[in-house]
């Protein structure tokens, strides 16, 4: 534009007044003036409604803004990030699972992977086929797929998954950029089919199927890293951030390989011996409830669990149910005992040999005259026992067999523990209640079985059983505590009912089980299966239920034998010998004293301390004399629930000088119980009127 | 030519708010330029940086022409534009399928730009000299003249949204030069009837798909579509406070393309997020109702149409551009004036308030 002056201008503006280019449209001054002032009237109106109009949608506008920003903020920022960021997940490590002694049984190997970033690779046709000349077999086809994936931009291709350590190490040395390793894992079980019910196994994307890998996946499966990628809009990667896995916890089981190893040994003879379909054995620690041996038979390979079947891959000691038998009548007698319905020693007219209830006849398997209660038990007189029954009622009777914990799962530990099948007491009649009395029309699995026999075992509490004994993780162990589930019989109920299970051995049906040296006590089962809705007459359930040594038991075992199919299918006959032999070894390998003197007085202790106790003090002066004797005079005995009168007949031996506090019995020792002590040491102890909790015979003022 | 006292009334609120827009505008093309790998970024912004002293420059030299003195040269500058419009037809520079610039040497001229400014002039000149003072329908069939010219030169580079912008030029200044209401319905009516026309005879394959997936974006979500769901996105991504300066992976990862052009305002959104946003957006406003302002308080009205020409198409495209960036309408090459990347445009812009300044300070002069 050119630059021009003001006067200039003003001869322009002259010479367009008198005939510019828009001339012709020249009009009169005076109606310049009018249209003057109509013109701005004009504009200002219009410049209002275009100003209200901008308003309008200016409100429109940061509505919407809101609508995107605020409401939907969430849903765009994940799209956004969906497009934008590539994950690649790197698994975790699973924990190991070992077994109480830190034994492995089940453990994740490494396994690597190798992977490029293609987007990072120049020259894919020479790093391919140095990448083909370092694994093994490498095709040519294998090879022209290979440089076609490190073509181009993109973020991601796996070169080869889980290769040999030696192929790895081959590729590392090329050190190659863009050419990574991603650790993958697999699961082994280096002792086979050990314990395999109990561990369950592992699926390829590193998710506990079955067994405890199931039920604490969560916590050994471990979190897996990731690889971040961030890609602009052609998937060209940019940057990337590593997040590495954590690894899993190590799970520790209450679990003990050896006496695993012996159960299955045992059952795996005794189900091939009696031609048997199956069968379960399950030791577990009567006071804490940790099972130490669970094995099923038939079992698998976890390690290769996709090549076995169903069948064999179930868990038949939490899974399956069966009709006890007579070893439920523990149940039947405790419920008697507990509710003062019959003392031990009442005579019981079983001289019929059978009983009726309408046109059902019950038979005994031997005609006796009249028994004691006790002998009802130990012959396992279904007559008698169902007289009992009877006079118990089916409401007590509903009652207890709940507080032996029946008709309940009762591990935490096991996904598809079943709860068995309970009557309801209200709908039993006398028939009913009669075949509930020697375990008929309930059904248990043989968790439950073993649980209820060891309420017995530690003095009347049922204990939740447990395979989990400690979670170990970043260097901490979180151990597992037992777990009361409630009381169901008194400490004398259980007395008596041991008294009666010693008999069953020593003198009923059991006398097969006898172990020299040892005091057991037991109780057999053998009950009719239920095929085709008739219970069979060649069909049996053969159990063995009972605890060693019965005076201070160690082991909790029932033995489960399904369907033997050899000359013999009672339970005594079959599961018994299997149990003497499970019960032998596991005593020998725990180093258990033998308890000689069969006629000792019953003794009932709970060992460790969480839960209370209460305890004759006379029962305990045994306790400490046998104690005191295995220890050794070198290690200070256990005076806690002891007069100070027989704790210091207790010290006088050992050349103690005992400092008193208190009145009652001894509550707190020190030195406490098995500590090395010299003769001439001084000990304090506290004493208090009633038992009181404290750990480990520590003082506690 | 320049008297001192005419600095007294220069709008010193209104430049401050056009240059603190240009300044946010500057910023986020260095935003959605940079590269977080290598950290550097790219030349837009030195290019957009020389623009703003051009433009300034620019703004400067309309501000000192008496306006009257430039309505004098109006038939003059409008056949300028014609001429260049048509050598950018014969000589222009193609660029991403159009052929809308011409080469200097160093720079590119995009005369566009500058043809809504010369329009604004001549129709305000023209309605100026109106003595009638209303618009009759000889008036109509002369502004429908000289916008039909310039609209096909420029819609033949092809540069649709520019063309339209000349539309707005032209219905803003008719508009408050007094157009009657039934002459608007009748427009609005030819418009409706038109539309089809358009549709099958005016409309590029690409054009008619931005339409088409406006209404339906999912359908066609990596093509047509893209641009809208990612510009919905890159607002939605944003929330209330923003991801923060250079934060914003839309742009910088190319997901929203041209994201420093058309898409700034998106950027913005997803940086600043919606603080920043209403502070853009009440800037803007700020400066389109202090243009409308200058129009009402102008001496005469030739200062009063020109400045409504000039703030028409600003505001048209502001409008146009802040909605589209909100997903609100169909995608089209409309840059945000000001802050969008883009020198021709920016200088345009400029000259343009340089007008508007222009009138408003002379509204006491004779």
């Amino acid at each position: 534009m050119a630059e021009r002056g003001p006067r200039k201008n003003r001869k322009r503006r002259a010479a367009r007044a008198s005939g510019g280019l828009f001339a012709h449209l020249d009009a009169a001054e005076g109606r310049r003036v009018a249209a003057g002032l109509a013109w701005r009237q004009t504009m200002r109106r219009r410049v209002l409604v275009v100003a209200v109009g901008l308003a309008l949608w200016t409100a429109g506008i940061e509505t919407r803004l809101l609508f995107l920003q605020v409401w939907q903020h969430d849903d765009m920022v994940a799209r956004a990030e969906r497009q934008q960021l590539r994950t690649i997940a790197t698994p975790a490590k699973r924990g190991e699972v070992l077994d109480r002694h830190g034994s492995v049984l089940a453990v994740s190997v490494d396994a690597d992977s190798i992977y490029a970033v293609p987007a990072e690779i120049s020259e894919p046709e020479r790093i391919g086929r140095l990448l083909c000349e370092a694994l093994e077999e490498c095709s040519e086809a294998f090879r022209d797929r290979l440089i076609e994936r490190l073509r181009g931009d993109r973020a991601f291709a796996y070169v080869r998954r889980q290769v040999s350590p030696r192929e790895a190490a081959r590729v590392a040395e090329l050190g190659l950029d863009g050419v990574g390793f991603l650790k993958e894992h697999r699961r082994f079980y280096p002792n086979r089919e050990l314990a395999a019910h109990v561990l369950g196994y592992v699926g390829i994307d590193n998710q506990g199927l079955h067994g405890i890998e199931s039920t604490y996946d969560e916590q050994i499966r471990g979190r897996p890293g990731q690889i971040l990628i961030q890609t602009d809009a052609r998937r060209r990667a940019f940057s990337r951030l590593d997040r590495p896995p954590t690894r899993g916890a190590t799970l520790e089981l209450t679990i003990d390989g050896y006496l695993q190893h012996i159960v299955e040994r045992e059952l795996r003879a005794a189900v091939e011996l009696h031609d048997a379909d199956g069968g379960t054995i399950i030791i577990l620690d009567p006071f804490t409830g940790e099972m130490l041996a669970l094995a099923n038979e038939p079992t698998f390979n976890p390690n290769d669990f996709v090549a076995s079947t169903a069948d064999t891959r179930r868990n038949r000691a939490i899974q399956e149910v069966y009709e006890p038998g007579s070893t439920f009548k523990i149940v039947t007698a405790s419920a008697a005992l507990q509710e003062r319905v019959v003392e031990p020693d009442d005579p019981i007219d079983v001289s019929a040999g059978m009983i009726r209830f309408g046109s059902r006849r019950i038979d005994d398997f031997v005609r006796y005259d009249t028994l004691s209660f006790a002998d009802v038990i130990v012959k396992s007189s279904n007559v008698g026992a169902i007289k009992v029954a009877l006079q118990v009622g089916p409401g007590l009777m509903g009652d207890y067999v709940e507080r032996f914990g029946f008709g309940r799962t009762l591990s935490p530990d096991f996904r598809g523990e079943s709860a068995g099948i309970v009557w309801d007491p209200a709908s039993l009649n006398d028939s009913a209640l009669a075949s509930v009395a020697m375990g008929y029309q309930v059904a248990v699995t043989p968790l439950q079985m073993v649980a209820a026999a060891s309420v017995i075992a530690n003095g009347g509490e049922l204990i939740e059983p447990r395979i989990v004994r400690a979670l170990r993780q970043d260097g901490q162990r979180i151990a597992v505590t037992p777990r009361l589930i409630g009381r169901a019989v008194t400490a004398e109920t259980a007395a008596t009912i041991t008294t009666f299970m010693e008999d069953v051995v020593k003198r009923g049906t059991a006398r097969r089980v006898a172990i020299p040296g040892y005091s057991v006590a037991g109780k057999t089962g053998t009950s009719g299966k239920v095929v085709d809705g008739a219970y069979s007459k060649s069909e049996y359930n053969a159990s063995f239920v009972g605890f060693v040594p019965s005076r201070a038991p160690v082991f909790t075992v029932l033995v489960v034998i399904n369907a033997p199919h050899g000359e013999e299918y009672t339970g005594g006959a079959v599961a018994g010998p299997v149990f003497k032999r499970v019960a032998e070894s596991a005593l020998r390998h725990r180093g258990v004293p033998p308890s000689i003197r069969s006629t000792s007085p019953i003794l009932v202790r709970r060992r460790g301390d969480p839960l209370p106790s209460v305890v004759a003090p006379a029962a305990r002066t045994i306790l400490t004399s046998l104690t005191s004797v295995d220890q050794g005079p070198s290690t200070m005995p256990d005076l806690s629930g002891l007069s100070a009168r027989q704790a210091l007949r207790a010290l006088a031996p050992l050349n103690m000088v005992a400092r008193l506090h208190g009145n009652g019995v001894v509550v707190a020792q020190q030195p406490g119980a098995g500590d090395a002590i010299e003769s001439g040491m001084t000990s304090v102890l506290q004493l208090s009127r009633r038992p009181a909790l404290t750990k480990d015979g520590e003082l506690d003022p | 030519m320049f008297e001192r006292r005419l600095y007294c009334h220069i709008d010193w609120l209104l430049v401050a708010a056009v240059l603190v827009l240009c300044a946010i505008g500057a910023g986020m093309i260095y935003s959605t330029t940079y590269d977080p790998t290598v950290g550097t970024v790219g030349p837009q912004l030195s290019t957009q940086f020389y623009a703003l002293l051009f433009g300034v420059v620019a703004f400067a030299v309309c501000l000192t022409i008496d306006y009257r003195v430039l309505a004098d040269h109006s038939p003059l500058i409008y056949g300028g534009m014609l001429a260049l419009l048509v050598c950018v037809l014969l000589f222009g520079d193609v660029m991403g399928g159009a052929r809308r610039w011409l080469s200097l040497g160093p720079a590119n001229l995009q005369p566009s730009e500058f043809a809504k400014l010369a329009l604004a002039l001549l129709l305000a000149t023209y309605f100026a000299e109106n003595r009638r003072g209303t618009v009759e329908r000889a008036d109509l069939g002369m502004v429908a003249l000289f916008t039909v010219i310039p609209f096909l030169l420029i819609a033949e580079e092809p540069d649709l949204g520019t063309a339209v912008g000349l539309l707005s030029v032209a219905l803003g200044v008719t508009y408050l030069a007094g157009l009657r209401l039934q002459w608007l319905a009748v427009l609005a009516t030819v418009a409706m009837l038109l539309a089809p026309v358009a549709w099958t005879y005016a409309l590029e394959d690409y054009q008619r798909s931005r339409l088409s997936t406006f209404l339906d974006p999912a359908r066609d979500a990596r093509g047509a579509g893209y641009q809208q769901i990612q510009a919905r996105i890159t607002v939605g991504s944003g929330g209330l406070a923003g991801k923060g300066f250079l934060q914003g992976t839309q742009g910088q990862f190319n997901f929203l393309p041209v994201a420093h052009n058309d898409f700034i305002f998106s950027v913005l959104a997803e940086e600043q997020g919606f603080l920043g946003v209403i502070v853009a957006l009440g800037l803007y406003l700020f400066v389109i109702v202090r243009g409308l302002d200058a129009a009402r308080l102008a001496k005469d009205r030739l200062g009063a149409y020109l400045v409504v020409g000039v703030m028409a198409s600003f505001a048209f495209q502001v409008v146009y551009n802040v909605t589209m960036s909100a997903g609100l309408a169909p995608v089209k090459g409309l840059t945000l004036p000001l802050m969008s990347y883009g020198g021709s445009s920016l200088i345009a812009t400029l000259a343009g308030f340089g007008l508007v300044v222009n009138v408003r300070m002379r509204r006491f002069t004779n």
